[in-house]
């Protein structure tokens, strides 16, 4: 096998160079775009941009080099003469995939590493740095090795429909997408592994039949099928949606809205089909422009609107949306440049850590005790939660609230609570062009506002909504020093009840305390109608999926998908798909067990299943049988219908047929 | 299956969508001597031994190569065939000596005297590049790399096409070479009549997908006839005449070429009242154009109108 990986190493090797070059130019690239400012606030290693480069040119790269390696040898004669030698056709495949990693790896590898090298190096990026960082790029160069296989399955594959070579790429287009949005590492790791497995081992089955589905192992079948039906998942997905824009949109479900205007009053935003936005007062009654006496406008409505900040507080730990190339690339949050220095939050060590832009190293570190020249300090951290959003003026911990003096290196107290109720959140709060003159903080079970200064403005108890997330809205009223607080269940709460639930006001005034408080009714769900997109793509949708998965927290959804797309989806398959596979396993008169197997894979996969049915079954010829008159398929021994040999062929009369002795 | 067979068939069919390729193809060949398998552009020659060495499936029926089933040729049994594909195609990039390198890393039985005197016959220059050589030099390379594994089988698909006389000559030295020095066989198809004539022992003839002959070549020879019939005037038409090939008219005479040639041939072109039936020899090449040919009646006599400039 040595000899065939040496081969196939000599064989690539320009391609290899090629994209070497690239690759390296790539990374110069973005290594040029960083040194050109040296008050960059990122980690190049943790950039979207060369994620995203990466990811493309890894994708990019693997199926060429994937096609290239079959497409060399893919006229008869060669083929041959590869295939024909003292050696399995596993061992072929396995050659040529070993070169072809190899390559791949060499390719991708050696620029990435010459330039983690270069930015490790001290005095190179002025940006903190850990191996997680790499994580991100990691998962898309191996999702790379998925768009190899594609690339090799592309022309291996004896195709009927000739676009239908591409197929095999949607399992690495539906694995790229999904590790971008996953939420955790591990399941995105482990999903790149099935998704390279399946199409490795559709290509090793394509090896072992020279790229015919006929001929195949059990699970080289298997595995082209499922790759073949993802990838016709996403042709009918696209299909569906391209269809769609052919037809009148629906007009949208009706929504109705609270809103709060300067002097302190509640009004509702009634929108719906085919009319325009109508604000009415809590007991229904329009509001009328005081000028015209008429429905107040909607812009000048709006220009009475209060000024309001919002903070939404997590209390049962549980992540947020993000995902986890997010959260690896955000793992030092840039905070904030001085003259001469560059400082990050770092949430390895809860602190927020310095750069000197002149030198490119690390001066040092600031937490709520103040700055150390190491990263540690005396163990003291700022709160995690509370300390990445605001204007990067006010950090805190469990017990305080600090204000940060990035030049002088110091921290200074704003405010301080007790440790049974601790500080769950904190923001500046800005006015028009005042600029910073509040700062709320949220306690356990305090909702605490502050004058810049930190001198208190008031305070006022609440209860947490829900245990899983709470809002609180502060607006701010005329005149100055009148507040109302909204307090309501997060987005997620309303997401997952698919309602919008009520919420708690209280209008404060500046040393008066509450004023007033009201709770304010849920208000209606408009009838949710799917929209025509939204039909067409679950009618194609394989319905055992669409089962399967949760819908997440799209709020139109809510966490399951409506039953109604559901049916639809379902009615695709057993309507049509179940009807057209079984009439077409009849009419080539599959084996029960086969026409079992295919039946339950067209009942669960739906339209796409279809498809993949379809692009892998290579349909024998029919003949009339001489016997029955009917017609045969040319593929059996026998006549299916009436159990007929075939017959030899017509004698002319000019035959020779002698017995042959051996020489 | 007899022991002294190295390929045989059953039913071997190949349909390339409605259209079958192989027909229904079932024979023997023998251990030792050289087989040729002829027939026409198209009649299935490539097909069946690219079947037979397992490149491509049967759309039904079998065959085994060496005992083995051509459905699962395992390592061992391909290291016993040595297989010359028709367009002689080879890795471009490589030099004529990689090319010896290349493969004997993974024929255990390779012989490089054999690789270096082939190459040697055809004056390959070691270092010459694949790419750069002309068809003829890499038929010989093809047929080095192929003969240096002493194979015990050797399967060559149309193995002169493209060469000159030259090359062809040494070709076909390299065939008998190889076969009368040991019990080799040599499986191969071909369209130059001469080189049969000069090498085969056996043969077998596929016509439109179908074999229709198959049998030591000096059976052949024997069973295709010629003979001549002289007219006063215009022959009448002919009537069915049992074993026909073919039937050339021209101004006074028939000649009529067909295989069984016997007596109810002859009585039944007697009945065409000739005034002369002569017999006349046959080569072997005019035998198979004949056979290999359109069947039945031709004429060179034009109408007047054809005759007019």
């Amino acid at each position: 096998m040595k000899t065939l990986v040496r081969k196939e190493l000599r064989e690539n090797v320009r391609l290899a160079a090629l994209g070497l070059v690239v690759h390296t130019l790539m990374l110069v690239q973005h290594y040029r775009e960083y040194v050109a400012a040296p008050t960059n606030m990122s980690q190049p290693l943790a950039n979207p941009e060369i994620l995203w480069s990466t990811a493309w040119f890894c994708g990019i790269f693997g199926a060429v080099l994937g096609w290239l390696q079959v497409h060399n040898e893919r006229r008869p004669d060669l083929w041959a003469f590869l295939i024909h030698r003292p050696m399995t056709r596993t061992e072929i495949f396995l050659g040529k995939v070993m070169a072809g990693l190899g390559l791949y790896a060499l390719v991708v590898g050696l620029p990435l590493l010459g330039f983690i090298v270069w930015a490790r190096l001290p005095g190179h990026v002025a940006a903190p740095f850990e191996l997680r960082m790499l994580r991100p790029v990691a998962a898309y160069v191996l999702t790379g090795v998925l768009y190899y296989f594609a690339g090799m399955l592309g022309d291996l594959r004896q195709a009927r429909w000739y676009a239908s070579r591409v197929l095999g790429v949607g399992v690495a287009i539906v694995v790229s997408l999904l590790v971008s949005e996953g939420p955790a590492f591990w399941p995105s790791l482990l999903l790149i592994l099935i998704g390279a497995a399946i199409l490795a081992t559709a290509v090793w089955g394509g090896f072992q039949s020279d790229g015919h589905y006929r001929g195949q192992p059990v699970w080289g079948k298997a595995a082209l099928t499922t790759a073949l039906m993802v990838g016709c998942l996403i042709v009918a997905f696209m299909a569906a949606i391209l269809v769609s824009n052919f037809f009148p949109r629906g007009q949208p479900s009706g929504m109705t809205s609270y809103a709060m205007t300067t002097n302190g009053i509640i009004f509702k935003s009634n929108g719906g089909p085919g009319r325009s936005l109508e604000i009415v007062d809590l007991e229904g009654k329009p509001l009328l422009d005081e000028k015209t006496g008429k429905p107040i406008d909607v812009n000048a409505f709006n220009r009475r609107l209060a000024a309001a900040t919002t903070l939404e507080v997590a209390q049962d730990g549980r992540p947020g949306r993000s995902t986890w190339i997010q959260r690896d690339l955000s793992l030092a949050i840039p905070w904030r440049a001085t003259q001469d220095t560059l400082w990050y939050y770092w949430s390895r060590y809860g602190r927020l850590i310095g750069y000197d832009i002149a030198t490119r190293r690390c001066i040092g570190s600031l937490g709520p005790q103040g700055f150390a020249t190491d990263l540690f300090g005396r163990g003291d951290r700022f709160s995690d939660a509370a300390t990445i959003g605001g204007a990067r003026t006010l950090s805190s911990t469990d017990t305080a609230v600090l204000q940060l003096d990035l030049e002088k290196r110091a921290t200074s107290t704003l405010f301080t609570t007790t440790a049974d109720d601790p500080i769950l959140a904190q923001q500046e709060i800005a006015r028009g062009d005042y600029g910073w003159q509040y700062t709320m903080v949220i306690t356990k079970r305090l909702v605490h506002l502050l004058t810049a200064e930190g001198k208190p403005v008031w305070q006022t108890p609440y209860e947490p909504a829900r245990a899983s997330s709470t809002v609180f809205q502060l607006f701010l009223l005329e005149p100055p020093g009148q507040f109302a607080l909204w307090i309501s269940p997060g987005g997620r709460a309303d997401a997952e009840e698919r309602a919008k639930q009520p919420a708690h006001v209280m209008w404060i005034a500046r040393d008066q305390g509450v004023l007033k408080s009201l709770d304010l009714p849920a208000l209606p769900v408009p009838h949710y109608v799917p929209r025509l997109e939204e039909r067409l793509s679950c009618f194609v949708m394989p319905p055992a999926l669409l089962s399967a998965l949760p819908a997440g927290d799209a709020w139109t959804w809510g966490t399951r998908i409506p039953r109604e797309l559901l049916l639809l989806s379902w009615a695709g398959a057993v309507l049509l798909c179940l009807p057209v596979g079984l009439w077409l396993g009849r009419r080539y008169h599959f084996s029960i067990a086969a026409q079992a197997g295919w039946a339950v894979f067209l009942l669960a996969f739906g339209v796409p299943g279809l498809l993949a049915f379809l692009s892998v079954q290579e349909w024998p010829a029919r003949e009339a049988c001489p016997n029955c008159k009917r017609l045969r398929l040319v593929d059996r021994p026998q006549c299916h219908r009436c159990g007929a040999d075939w017959a030899p062929p017509e004698k002319t009369g000019t035959e020779v047929f002698a017995p042959l002795e051996a020489v | 299956m007899n022991e002294q067979s190295v390929i045989r068939t059953q039913g071997l069919t190949r349909y390339f969508g409605a259209q079958p390729a192989v027909y229904e193809l079932s024979l023997e060949v023998p251990r030792g001597g050289v087989f040729a398998l002829l027939g026409r552009n198209g009649s299935g020659k490539t097909t069946t031994i690219r079947m037979l060495l397992g490149l491509l499936e049967p759309t039904r029926g079998g065959a085994s190569i060496l005992g083995y089933d051509i459905r699962s040729l395992p390592p061992e049994a391909r290291a016993r065939i040595g297989y010359l594909t028709e367009e002689h195609q080879l890795y471009g990039w490589m030099s004529v000596r990689e090319c010896g390198e290349f493969q004997s890393r993974f024929f255990p039985t390779w012989n490089d005297k054999i690789f270096r005197g082939v190459i040697g016959h055809f004056n390959l220059r070691p270092t010459a590049l694949v790419k750069s050589l002309s068809r003829g030099e890499r038929a010989g390379l093809c047929l080095a790399l192929t003969l240096a594994p002493e194979p015990e089988l050797l399967i060559l698909d149309d193995p002169a096409v493209g060469l000159d006389p030259v090359a062809r000559r040494a070709l076909v030295e390299s065939m008998i070479y190889l076969t009368r020095r040991s019990d080799r066989t040599i499986f191969f198809s071909t369209h130059q009549l001469p080189d049969v004539e000069r090498v085969a022992d056996h043969i077998a003839v596929l016509d439109r997908s179908v074999l229709r002959a198959c049998c030591p070549l000096e059976t052949f020879r024997n069973s295709v006839r010629q003979v001549r019939l002289r007219f006063p005037g215009t022959p009448r038409a002919l009537p069915k005449i049992p074993g026909l090939l073919q039937a050339v008219r021209s101004e006074g005479e028939l000649r009529v070429t067909c295989v069984h040639y016997n007596g109810a041939t002859e009585a039944a072109l007697r009945g065409l009242a000739p005034v002369q039936i002569e017999e006349t020899p046959i080569s072997l090449e005019d035998a198979f154009i004949s056979y290999l040919g359109d069947r039945g009646e031709k004429s060179f006599i034009l109408s007047e109108t054809e005759a007019q400039p």
